[in-house]
C-alpha cells in the first residue's frame, strides 16, 4: 500500500505540485499526509476518492482515505 | 460620550448596479443545446505528445460526472448535429471548464476553451451540419494566472463536467456586457476622476433601468443610452499615452513539465490565431524560438497557419532567444547561444532577425547582457520585474538606455506594471500612473493577455480596445506591436536616461542557490560543451566530420533547462527530475564525442599553473567520491602532455592538537583551525601577514532558519540571520589523510536529520586551500552559508560574471546597497586591499551574501514550495580559498578559476601552431572554439575579462563576426576594449 501510494499515485500528484505520504493502514482506513498544493486544495476529497478507486482497481482493496493536510508554513494560519 | 459607528445596511445604488450587471451577463446565451453521447479517455502525458492511457476503453462523459485525474490529460470525443432551429445563426461550441482544451471539429482546429474563455465560433471553419468533435484537454489545476481570481475558483485535479453545448448568443446583450465590463471597472477604480466615477454610477444605473431582465427587452435602448450619455460625454478628461501589446507569457516548466508546455503553447497560438480571424486589428507578440520549434514539429497545420499570420504582421515573434532564460546564472557563452540558436531559428523559419530581447519574467539581468544583445543584432530589451517586484527601491526608469559592463548600450524598457494583465482600464491607468518617464520616454508599455496556458488575449480584451477611444477619461491608447512600440518610443530618443550597471532584482535572491544539483550540472556542462566543441573542431581541421547536429542538440538541451523557472530552482519536483535526466543524457552524449588519447589536453589558452585533480582508480585521494591524485601540470595553452602526480615534499606538514583545535604548519601557512573547521588564525609565511580578522569567522559554517514565505524557493529575506540553529560538531577537525603532497582534515557535523562532512585540504606545493563538503541533507526551511571574514580593508567585493568582473559595494549606507545583501557571482569572488587579498573559487555556487566585513557563500537551502523535496539528499561540492599577493587580476584569480572548472581531458588533439601562437597568452580568454553553424569557418570567441584595453595582432587576415556569425569586417589587428567579446571567423580552407 505504501509503495503503491508513494511510487505510483504520488508522482501523479507531484505533477500538480502536490505530495502524498503514507502514514498507516488500519483495517479499511488508510491515513495519508498531503503536502504542497494538495494540502490547500479545496477539492481534495475528490482526489482521495480517485485514489480509493485506483487502490481498489489495482490492489483489490476497498479502503477509505483519511487525509491529513500539512499546509506550507506560510499558509498555516488557522 | 458613547460613539456609535453608523453602518449602512441597506443596498447602495452602486450595489444595485453591480447586481444587475450580474443579471445582464446571464442573458448572453440565447440558446444552449447540450451535446450528449460524449466519451472520455483519461491519460497521463509521458513525453512530448506521448501519452499513457489509464484505460483502453472510452467511457461515457455526462454532465455532472467527475473528470480529469492528477497530472492528467483527457481526450474527449463526440458527435453533434446542428438542429434546424440554429441554422443560419452564428453557432458556438460552448464548454465551461477549468482545464485547457484544444478543440477540433471535423478535423479542423477551431479553437480552444479554458477558464478565461468558454466558447468557440464554428461558422467560419465548419461547412457541415454534422460535427465530429475531438478535444485534447490538459487539467489546469496549477496556480498559474493567480492574478486572475476567476481561475482560482476552479483549481483542482478532479473537476465536475458542466456539459458541452451548441449555443447561440444575443449579440446585443454581449455587446452591452462588454460596455459594462469597461465602465464598471472605471467606476470602481480610484485611479480615475472621482466625479466621473459618480457620474458613471448614476448613468450606468439609469441605463439598466431600461432593461427587462426576464424578456431581455430594452437592451438596445440601454446600449443607446450608454452611447449617448456616457461615450459621447467629454466633460471629463484623462491623460496619458499607453501602448497596448498583446502577449502571453509562457513558462516552459514551472508547475508543469516542459512536455506539457508543448500543448500550452499550441493552445495559446491557436486561440490567438482565431482572434486574429475575428479582429483584424489584433496584433500579438510571442517569444522563445523553442516554442515555435515545438509547434512546427508537433502541430504542423497550426504552424503553417501561423506563418501566414507572421507574414501579414498580425503575429509577431519577439525575444530573439531560444527560451526566456534565467539571466543571472548562465554563462556568457550560454547567453550567446540563446541568441545564436534563437535568431538562427527565426531566420530559417520566418526569414527574420529580431531586434529585441523580451524577458518579462526573469529574476534580474546580468551586466554582461547588453554586449551580448548588441552583438546578436538586438538593440532593444524588455523586462518587467525590476519595476513591479523590487522589495526595497523603486527602479527609477521605465523607458531608458542600459549600458553594459563593456560600455555597450541598448534601449531598455522595464514596463511599470505586470506582464500579465487583462486589459482593464484600471490596469492601463495604473500603468500610466506608475510610469516614471512620462516627460522623456514616449508612451508606456502595457502588455495584455493571460499567461502560462491561460492563452493570451480574449475577445473581451479586444472589445475593450475598440471601446477605449470612446471613454474621455482613458489615457490615449494604441494597440501596437512589440518592435513597433520600441522603435517608435525609444529609438534615437535623445531624452532617455541611462542606467549603467546590472539590473538587479530586489527579490528572488534565493534563486542563486536553490536546487544546488541543477546549478552544478549546468556549470559542469557549460564547460564540457566548450571542451567538446573545441576538440571536435580541432578534429575537423584534421579531416574528421564535425558532429554539428549532436553538439547543437546538446546545447539546446542545456539552454532549455536554463529557462527561468528551471535553472533558478522554482519548479515542482517532476521538473527537477526532467532536468537532471536531461543533464545525464547530455553528459553521456558529450562523452561519446570525446575520442580519448594518451595525453592530457589543456583547452585553455594559457599555461596552467594551478593544481589539477586527475582521476585514477589507484590514486591516493578520494574527491567527489572518486579516487585520483593531485598534479600541477605546467601545460601550455592548447597543448597536450603529461599530468604526473605531484612529488611533493617530505615532512612538509606539522599538526598538533591543541586544546579545542589544531595548530597546523605548512610551507605557506601557520594555521590555527577550530574544531568546526573554521580558521582562527591564518598566518601567511610568504606574505608575512595574518589573513583572519579578529572576531570574524573564516570558513565558518552557519545554519540559518529560512522562512521567506510564499516565494519559498525564490527568496532569501534580509532577516535570514535572525535565527541560527546549531550545526553540531560530531567529530572535531582532525587529520584524516596525509602524504607528501596534501593533507586532509575532516570535520563531521550533524543535525538530528542531516550529516555534513567538511574536508579541508592543504598542499605542500600550493597556496590553495580546498574545502569539500559531503552532505546527506534532510532539513526543512534551512539555509547554510559559509562565512569568510578576512582581515582586509576594502569596501568592495569583486565578483566574476563569467565574462568580466563586477565590483559590488560591501557598505550598507544606502537602501540600494542594503537591498543587495545577497548577489550572484560566477566562478569566484575576491576581497583585496593594496598588495594582497583572498579569493574564493567555486565549482557551481552562485549566491554570495554581503555582510559588511564578511562575505558568505550560500551552500544549500531546503525549501518546500514549489518542490516539497527541494535539495534533499546527497550533495558533494568544493571550493578553494586562495590567499594571494596583489589584487585579483595580478593574482590571476580568473585564470585559476578557469583551471578549477575546466578539467584536463584525455585527448591527443593537435592545434595548428599558427592558432596556438595566435591565441595563447593573448590577453583574452578563449571562450569558445567551434565550427560555424554553416560549417564553413572556424569560429573563435575571445573575451576580455580583466578590464584591459589592447590589440590582438593576428598572423593572418580573419573575418570579424558578430555573435550570430555574420561577417562585419576583416582585419589582422583587433583592437579590443575592456570586457569586450570578440568573435573571429577563419575559413577552414585557410587552416588545412
Amino acid at each position: 500500500m505504501k509503495d503503491y501510494i508513494e511510487k505510483v499515485l504520488g508522482p501523479r500528484l507531484q505533477g500538480d505540485g502536490g505530495w502524498v505520504e503514507f502514514v498507516s493502514q488500519e483495517g479499511e482506513t488508510v491515513e495519508l499526509i498531503f503536502r504542497g498544493e494538495c494540502s490547500k486544495c479545496g477539492i481534495l476529497d475528490r482526489c482521495c476518492g480517485w485514489m480509493e478507486q485506483m487502490i481498489l482497481k489495482n490492489l483489490g482493496q476497498q479502503v477509505k482515505i483519511r487525509a491529513i493536510r500539512r499546509k506550507p508554513y506560510f499558509q498555516d494560519n488557522k | 460620550m458613547a460613539h456609535v459607528k453608523v453602518v449602512r445596511r441597506s443596498m447602495r445604488p452602486e450595489e444595485w448596479t453591480d447586481l444587475r450587471f450580474v443579471w445582464l451577463q446571464r442573458g448572453v446565451y440565447r440558446e444552449k443545446l447540450e451535446i450528449t453521447g460524449l466519451e472520455i479517455r483519461d491519460a497521463r502525458q509521458v513525453a512530448e505528445n506521448e501519452y499513457v492511457y489509464d484505460d483502453e476503453a472510452w467511457r461515457p462523459l455526462n454532465k455532472g460526472d467527475l473528470y480529469f485525474t492528477p497530472d492528467g490529460t483527457a481526450f474527449i470525443r463526440g458527435h453533434a448535429t446542428i438542429p434546424a432551429s440554429l441554422k443560419g445563426q452564428d453557432i458556438y461550441f460552448q464548454l465551461k471548464t477549468a482545464a485547457e482544451m484544444i478543440v477540433k471539429v471535423n478535423g479542423v482546429y477551431v479553437g480552444g476553451v479554458d477558464p478565461n474563455r468558454d466558447r468557440i465560433l464554428l461558422n467560419p471553419y465548419i461547412n457541415s451540419d454534422e460535427l465530429d468533435i475531438e478535444i485534447e484537454a490538459y487539467n489546469r489545476s496549477k496556480p498559474d494566472d493567480e492574478r486572475n481570481p476567476d481561475t482560482l475558483a476552479v483549481r483542482g485535479c478532479r473537476q465536475v463536467f458542466e456539459g458541452a453545448y451548441l449555443a447561440t448568443v444575443r449579440d446585443n446583450v454581449q455587446s452591452l456586457v462588454y460596455d459594462y465590463i469597461l465602465l464598471m471597472d472605471i467606476a470602481h477604480c480610484e485611479y480615475f476622476n472621482e466625479d466621473y466615477r459618480k457620474f458613471l454610477f448614476v448613468e450606468l444605473s439609469r441605463a439598466l433601468d431600461l432593461v427587462d431582465f426576464d424578456t431581455w427587452e430594452g437592451i438596445d435602448d440601454a446600449a443607446r443610452y450608454v452611447e449617448e450619455r456616457i461615450y459621447q460625454n467629454d466633460d471629463f478628461k484623462g491623460s496619458g499615452d499607453v501602448a497596448l501589446v498583446g502577449h502571453s507569457h509562457l513558462d516552459i516548466a514551472y508547475y508543469w513539465r516542459r512536455i506539457h508546455a508543448v500543448q500550452k503553447n499550441a493552445r495559446t497560438i491557436l486561440i490567438q490565431l482565431r482572434l486574429m480571424d475575428k479582429y483584424p486589428e489584433f496584433r500579438y507578440t510571442h517569444t522563445q524560438a523553442y516554442t515555435y520549434e515545438t509547434l512546427e514539429k508537433y502541430y504542423p497545420e497550426l504552424f503553417a497557419e501561423l506563418k501566414e499570420k507572421i507574414a501579414s504582421g498580425q503575429f509577431e515573434p519577439v525575444g530573439s532567444m531560444y527560451v526566456e532564460p534565467d539571466c543571472n546564472v548562465p554563462s556568457a557563452e550560454s547567453l550567446t547561444r540563446q541568441f545564436l540558436y534563437g535568431q538562427h531559428y527565426f531566420r530559417r523559419a520566418f526569414g527574420k532577425t529580431l531586434d529585441n530581447a523580451w524577458l518579462p519574467d526573469v529574476f534580474g539581468n546580468s551586466w554582461i547582457l547588453p554586449q551580448i544583445m548588441k552583438k546578436s543584432g538586438v538593440d532593444y530589451f524588455v523586462s518587467n520585474k525590476m519595476s513591479t517586484w523590487n522589495d526595497t527601491n523603486r527602479f527609477p526608469h521605465n523607458n531608458f538606455k542600459w549600458k553594459g559592463i563593456d560600455g555597450s548600450e541598448v534601449y531598455a524598457c522595464v514596463p511599470p506594471t505586470h506582464f500579465i494583465t487583462w486589459n482593464m482600464p484600471s490596469q492601463i491607468q495604473e500603468n500610466w500612473e506608475a510610469y516614471q518617464d512620462k516627460e522623456t520616454g514616449g508612451a508606456t508599455l502595457s502588455m495584455f493577455g493571460y499567461g502560462d496556458g491561460g492563452s493570451g488575449a480574449t475577445e473581451e480584451m479586444l472589445e475593450m480596445v475598440r471601446r477605449f477611444p470612446k471613454v474621455s477619461v482613458m489615457p490615449k491608447v494604441e494597440m501596437t506591436g512589440g518592435a513597433e512600440f520600441l522603435h517608435k518610443n525609444l529609438k534615437d530618443n535623445p531624452a532617455l536616461e541611462t542606467w549603467d550597471g546590472e539590473l538587479y532584482l530586489e527579490m528572488h535572491r534565493g534563486t542563486f542557490t536553490t536546487k544546488s544539483d541543477i546549478k552544478k550540472a549546468n556549470r559542469t556542462l557549460e564547460f564540457k560543451l566548450r571542451e567538446a566543441e573545441l576538440l571536435c573542431a580541432l578534429d575537423a581541421l584534421c579531416g574528421a566530420a564535425y558532429p554539428s547536429d549532436a553538439l547543437r542538440d546538446c546545447w539546446k538541451k542545456l539552454l532549455l533547462n536554463q529557462f527561468h523557472d528551471i535553472l533558478p530552482g522554482s519548479h515542482i519536483h517532476p521538473v527537477y527530475e526532467d532536468a537532471m535526466a536531461d543533464y545525464a543524457e547530455t553528459d553521456s552524449k558529450l562523452n561519446s564525442l570525446f575520442k580519448g588519447g594518451e595525453r592530457w589536453f589543456n583547452s585553455l589558452n594559457f599555461t596552467r599553473e594551478g593544481l589539477a585533480f586527475i582521476e585514477d582508480a589507484d590514486g591516493p585521494v578520494v574527491r567527489h567520491g572518486k579516487r585520483g591524485y593531485w598534479a600541477m601540470p605546467k601545460l601550455e595553452g592548447l597543448t597536450a602532455g603529461g599530468a604526473e602526480p605531484l612529488k611533493g615534499k617530505a615532512d612538509w606538514l606539522r599538526c598538533q592538537a591543541d586544546g579545542n583545535g589544531l595548530q597546523i604548519e605548512t610551507p605557506y601557512y601557520s594555521l590555527r583551525m577550530n574544531a568546526d573547521g573554521s580558521f582562527a588564525s591564518l598566518e601567511d609565511k610568504e606574505l608575512d601577514r595574518q589573513w583572519i580578522k579578529p572576531g570574524c569567522g573564516f570558513n565558518k559554517m552557519h545554519l540559518y532558519a529560512d522562512y521567506p514565505g510564499t516565494y519559498d524557493a525564490w527568496d532569501i529575506l534580509p532577516n535570514y540571520k535572525d535565527v541560527e540553529h546549531s550545526l553540531d560538531v560530531k567529530a572535531a577537525a582532525h587529520l584524516t589523510a596525509h602524504d607528501d603532497v596534501s593533507a586532509e582534515f575532516t570535520v563531521d557535523f550533524a543535525t538530528d536529520k542531516s550529516s555534513w562532512k567538511m574536508v579541508i585540504r592543504l598542499f605542500a606545493d600550493s597556496r590553495a586551500i580546498e574545502v569539500e563538503h559531503v552532505v546527506d541533507w534532510h532539513e526543512k526551511h534551512r539555509l547554510v552559508k559559509v562565512n569568510f571574514g578576512p582581515d582586509i580593508l576594502t569596501r568592495e567585493l569583486v565578483c566574476d560574471t563569467s565574462a568580466g568582473y563586477v565590483r559590488r559595494d560591501l557598505t550598507k549606507n544606502t537602501t540600494w546597497q542594503q537591498a543587495r545583501f545577497e548577489v550572484c557571482h560566477h566562478k569566484w569572488f575576491d576581497m583585496s586591499e593594496a598588495g594582497a587579498g583572498v579569493a574564493v573559487i567555486n565549482e557551481g555556487k552562485y549566491g554570495v551574501g554581503l555582510e559588511g566585513d564578511e562575505v558568505s557563500l550560500s551552500l544549500l537551502r531546503a525549501t518546500i514550495r514549489p518542490d516539497v523535496t527541494s535539495d534533499m539528499g546527497h550533495h558533494d561540492f568544493c571550493y578553494v580559498i586562495l590567499p594571494h599577493a596583489g589584487d585579483a587580476i595580478q593574482a590571476k584569480v580568473n585564470q585559476l578559476a578557469y583551471e578549477y572548472n575546466v578539467p584536463l581531458t584525455k585527448a591527443d588533439a593537435a592545434v595548428p601552431a599558427m592558432l596556438r601562437g595566435m591565441l595563447n597568452d593573448c590577453g583574452l580568454y578563449l571562450q569558445s572554439l567551434k565550427l560555424s553553424e554553416d560549417g564553413e569557418q572556424l569560429i573563435i570567441r575571445l573575451s576580455e575579462q580583466n578590464g584591459a584595453r589592447g590589440k590582438l595582432r593576428l598572423p593572418m587576415t580573419v573575418k570579424l563576426l558578430n555573435l550570430l556569425e555574420d561577417e562585419e569586417g576583416q582585419t589582422d589587428v583587433v583592437a579590443y576594449r575592456p570586457f569586450e567579446m570578440i568573435t573571429l571567423g577563419i575559413a577552414l580552407s585557410a587552416l588545412k
